[in-house]
């Protein structure tokens, strides 16, 4: 920050000092960038372009996309992660919002101690919690299916998004529950009419830290939806990946990969700002 | 403010009921399995055999494979962590120092953190590490390198060192940006007191920076662990598909002894609680690591 001012004057002697900074950074960017794009490319290719090391040398083709979603599955694993994303980050919000108000703004016995807990439960890790989770899903019969999956995800995202929603409740002024109570709102609905659009700039992020955690999940979905019309789609490619290798169909392999991360991509592009504040909005002390 | 206890029940009941049930209980009943041999993981609970500490004994003792599979997580946590540790200090202190383009650069440097693991390891082995047509190759065979052109990234004898690569890789971005947000906190008087002084770059990030930062390598010290713990999805990416002793980890091995009768793994070894005494083993690892951490690394309030 203390900088950006002098910024605007392109200088000599002081950006020459900067150079092996740049120079190194730009070499990490390029290679990213570079990384990414060619997958695009190569989605589009041949398999024959691809060896050869001329990508896109026999035009652009579209097949494998076509193939991936008709014969493949693809669209069935992407509706897939959408019902499992959408279901799920709403049902996180549901839960945790009022929760973590509660743990923000009000005073009772044990409010310190819960809070403790689910800052424990963000570092109990998911094979400490899987075992029990998969016999109790068989006992009542509900393993592969959708259900189980959206609640697991529910569930192991509330400590999360109650935390970060926390910082967000604890900022806001006394004055609008004062007044909401004085003009005779009842803290329940003082809650999700006004206290809850206030805080929603934590709301939209957290969301999209839970839209991407869910999207890219994987071990979970492995475990409680692994059926082929259950797969989201991380899964779903996962196990198609061997089947293209086997056909040596690179240009399919390619394109299940760009179609799990385009929607997080476009995501990233065009709210980047806001989720690279987020990500030390929570985890940095002192 | 004070609460009712209706609101108390509405707002926090059922949070707290998830809570029961997703972690209480498991974590518990997960503990309990670990000296149980549980032949499959339906099994009803009248069904475990009491073996006491067998399941330990066995794993710890003549199990090869999950001595191996904590002999790699061993690798990429030290190794990795290093390699992160260094990366991701030089890129904050690079994107602090008064480079142009410094959202440009934080944003892409962070990217591989919101693309899925299936998508990145599938871009890495099949891509930058591949051995006919890999991005590393062409990089070195323009600079005429031709030697590490040829550098066998997918070998079994350099797998897991490609595999710790590929993953530090993303994570450098994430550690970048905590990092950088430390550094913010850092009064910028500080530096231009030393700048007056006459100190350097590397005197005013060794003296200055580091020091007073301090705390922030506990929190990457507790996000690099949860990390190694569940590393599974990359282990699998880069042993075709299928698990190999070069890249297994805890995850993986607690995967194939639990949920599938893999190629490969004998049947008889099929035991729930064996993976539920894996699970123990990790958290008592990582709870010694905290405690030591904690030991070393003594949590002061940094005062600016």
């Amino acid at each position: 920050m203390r900088t950006n001012k002098t910024l605007n004057r392109f200088s000599l002697s002081k950006e020459l000092p900067l150079l092996p900074g740049y120079i190194l950074v730009t070499i990490w960017v390029v290679f990213t960038l570079i990384m990414v794009g060619w997958v695009c490319l190569a989605s589009l290719s041949t398999t024959k372009s691809i060896f050869s090391g001329n990508i896109l040398g026999d035009g652009i083709h579209f097949e494998s996309y076509k193939h991936a979603f008709l014969d493949n599955n693809l669209g069935a694993y992407t509706l897939n992660s959408i019902i499992y994303t959408s279901v799920s980050i709403t049902g996180m919000l549901l839960i945790a919002a009022p929760a973590s108000y509660m743990l923000a703004r009000f005073k009772f016995r044990g409010n310190k101690f819960i809070q403790g807990m689910f800052v424990v439960a963000m570092g109990i890790p998911s094979i400490m919690v899987i075992l029990p989770l998969f016999s109790l899903a068989a006992q009542l019969g509900v393993l592969n299916s959708r259900i189980t999956l959206i609640i697991v995800y529910i569930f192991t995202g509330i400590p999360f998004t109650l935390f970060f929603l926390h910082t967000f409740f604890s900022n806001l002024s006394r004055s609008f529950e004062e007044s909401a109570a004085i003009d005779g709102c009842g803290p329940i609905k003082t809650f999700w009419v006004i206290m809850l659009p206030l805080a929603s700039p934590g709301i939209i992020t957290v969301t999209i830290f839970n839209f991407i955690g869910i999207w890219n999940e994987f071990f979970m979905a492995l475990i409680f939806a692994n059926h082929s019309s259950l797969r989201p789609l991380a899964v779903g490619v996962y196990a198609t990946m061997k089947s293209f290798l086997y056909a040596g169909d690179w240009p399919g392999m390619f394109t299940g990969v760009v179609v799990i991360f385009i929607p997080t991509l476009i995501l990233y592009i065009l709210l980047s700002k806001k989720i690279i504040a987020g990500v030390t909005g929570g985890a940095v002390k002192g | 403010m004070k609460s009712s206890k209706l609101m108390f029940v509405v707002f926090l009941g059922p949070a707290l009921l998830s809570y029961l049930i997703i972690y209480v209980y498991p974590v518990l009943r997960t503990a309990l399995m670990s000296f149980f041999y549980v032949q499959n993981i339906t099994d009803n609970s009248s069904e475990w055999k009491f073996v006491k500490l067998d399941n330990y004994i066995n794993l710890l003792t003549d199990n090869q494979l999950f001595m191996q599979s904590l002999k790699n997580i061993g690798y990429i946590y030290f190794w990795g962590l290093l390699g992160v540790m260094f990366f991701a200090l030089l890129f904050a202190v690079i994107l602090n120092s008064g480079v142009r383009f410094k959202e440009f650069f934080r944003s892409v440097l962070y990217l591989p953190n919101i693309v899925a693991a299936v998508a990145m390891g599938t871009m890495w082995v099949q891509y930058v590490f591949n051995s006919q047509y890999g991005l590393l190759r062409s990089i070195f065979n323009f600079f005429g390198l031709t030697g590490l052109a040829e550098f066998a990234w997918t070998d079994d004898t350099h797998l897991l060192l490609s595999m710790t690569i590929a993953y530090s890789f993303g994570c450098i971005g994430y550690f970048m940006l905590i990092y950088m947000a430390a550094m913010d906190k850092v009064p910028s008087d500080y530096y231009e007191a030393a700048t007056i002084e006459g100190a350097g770059i590397f005197n005013k990030f060794f003296r200055i920076t580091l020091p007073l930062i301090r705390n922030v390598f506990r929190t990457t010290l507790v996000l690099w662990s949860t990390g190694c713990i569940g590393f599974f999805a990359w282990s699998l990416m880069f042993s075709n598909i299928n698990w190999n002793i070069r890249t297994v980890t805890p995850m993986v091995y607690m995967y194939n002894i639990v949920f599938q009768d893999a190629i490969g793994m004998d049947p008889s070894q099929k035991n729930a609680g064996a993976g539920a005494a894996v699970g123990m083993i990790l958290t008592i690892l990582a709870v010694a690591v905290f405690t030591i951490i904690n030991f070393v690394v003594k949590e002061d309030d940094v005062e600016y």
